[in-house]
């Protein structure tokens, strides 16, 4: 008589525990479809084949340490049952994330007008104190901002931009700390 | 039954993958727990190659035989407990503070064959027959026994394995002789 399936799921994994290769192919027949049928249950169609994939090599990668004592099923349902979990964790944040950046992205980019008020007071402040700064000094910071530099070596240039930085740092401090 | 698909000889072809290396996986995690033995024995000696040599032999006999499993893998428990006795027995003896100084030390050798014989009887007690299984078990728990043994047993060079090698056959041959068959 034929057994039951369960028992030969029960048979086939203590045969995978023991080492025995001739049983991984029958298993893989007998546990390709089960694997499937629960993840198609618990999960959209496109999903359910891949985590159906994970679920069955993690089942055969871990099959060297089921116990033969504990049920076949019940093991192969709980590693799958967890795939799944883990699968839906996933997709879950990653609706998460596309959701805040769907909202960034439909954010008006100009500024709010507190960030206006800020970005000019900010602006006149600089300027203000530039203004204070020799016109040699305004001029170099200006060609650094900007990315370029002038027509002198590029040693120069540096030690010019760190001591025009320097003098503007002290205006700073006198008019504004 | 129909034949399988393309789709479905991939899915085939990484479970067997997925098979192997977890088993490779598996054995690697239950063979590592012999370092510490193996660093053990070779800590009381001034020339630790030739023993940490014999303990990644050991190693990678226990992984092997756990690896490829069935007939290999029932072994492995006989072959660690017969060569657990010449293997440990050097190393408790150097730690007592045992130190041979001056002409020539027999204690050494005389512990090795002893230790040999004791773990050769255990060998020929807990081991599978050599005919069972095409003679497998049999073969990784003597080569397991002779790994373990020697990691215990270089601390006196060849001549420790030879008399370790020498105990374990005196001890295992009479056991198996008497053992009936089943």
């Amino acid at each position: 008589m034929e057994r039951p399936p369960r028992s030969d799921l029960q048979h086939l994994m203590e045969r995978l525990a023991e080492g025995d290769r001739a049983a991984l192919p029958p298993a893989f027949e007998l546990l390709w479809p089960l694997v499937r049928r629960f993840t198609d249950r618990h999960l959209p169609a496109g999903e359910a084949e891949d985590v159906a994939q994970e679920a069955l090599l993690k089942i055969l990668y871990r099959a060297a340490e089921f116990d033969p004592s504990r049920s076949a099923l019940a093991w192969v349902l709980g590693v799958t049952a967890f795939e799944i979990r883990t699968a839906r964790r996933r997709a879950f944040r990653r609706r998460e994330t596309s959701e805040a950046s769907s909202l960034e992205r439909s954010r008006d980019p100009r500024p709010t007008p507190e960030e206006a008020a800020i970005e000019s007071e900010m602006q006149a402040l600089i300027r203000e104190a530039l203004g204070a700064l020799r016109p040699e000094d305004a001029e170099t910071l200006r060609l650094y901002a900007q990315g370029r530099r002038a027509a002198i070596a590029a040693a120069t240039f540096r030690k010019r931009v760190q001591r025009a930085l320097d003098r503007l740092r002290a205006v700073w401090r006198v008019t504004h700390v | 039954m129909s034949e399988p698909t393309v789709s479905a000889l991939a899915i085939q072809a990484r479970a067997r993958r997925a098979y192997e290396s977890g088993r490779l996986a598996f054995a690697l995690r239950r063979a590592v727990w012999l370092v510490p033995l193996v660093w053990l024995a070779s800590s009381g000696c001034s020339e630790p190659a030739a023993i940490l040599a014999g303990g990644a032999g050991l190693v990678a006999a226990v992984t092997f035989c756990l690896w490829r499993g069935e007939a290999w893998r029932r072994g492995v428990a006989p072959g660690l407990l017969a060569g657990s006795i010449p293997m440990l027995a050097p190393t408790v003896l150097h730690a007592a503070r045992h130190v041979c100084t001056g002409g020539v030390c027999l204690l050494m050798p005389t512990l090795c064959i002893l230790a040999g014989i004791a773990g050769g009887l255990a060998l020929g007690a807990l081991a599978p027959r050599p005919r069972e299984a095409g003679g497998a078990p049999f073969l990784s728990a003597c080569l397991i026994a002779g790994f373990a043994g020697s990691v215990g047993c270089l601390i006196y060079g060849t001549i420790g394995v030879g008399a370790m090698t020498l105990g374990l056959l005196a001890g295992a041959t009479p056991v198996l002789a008497v053992r009936r068959p089943r």
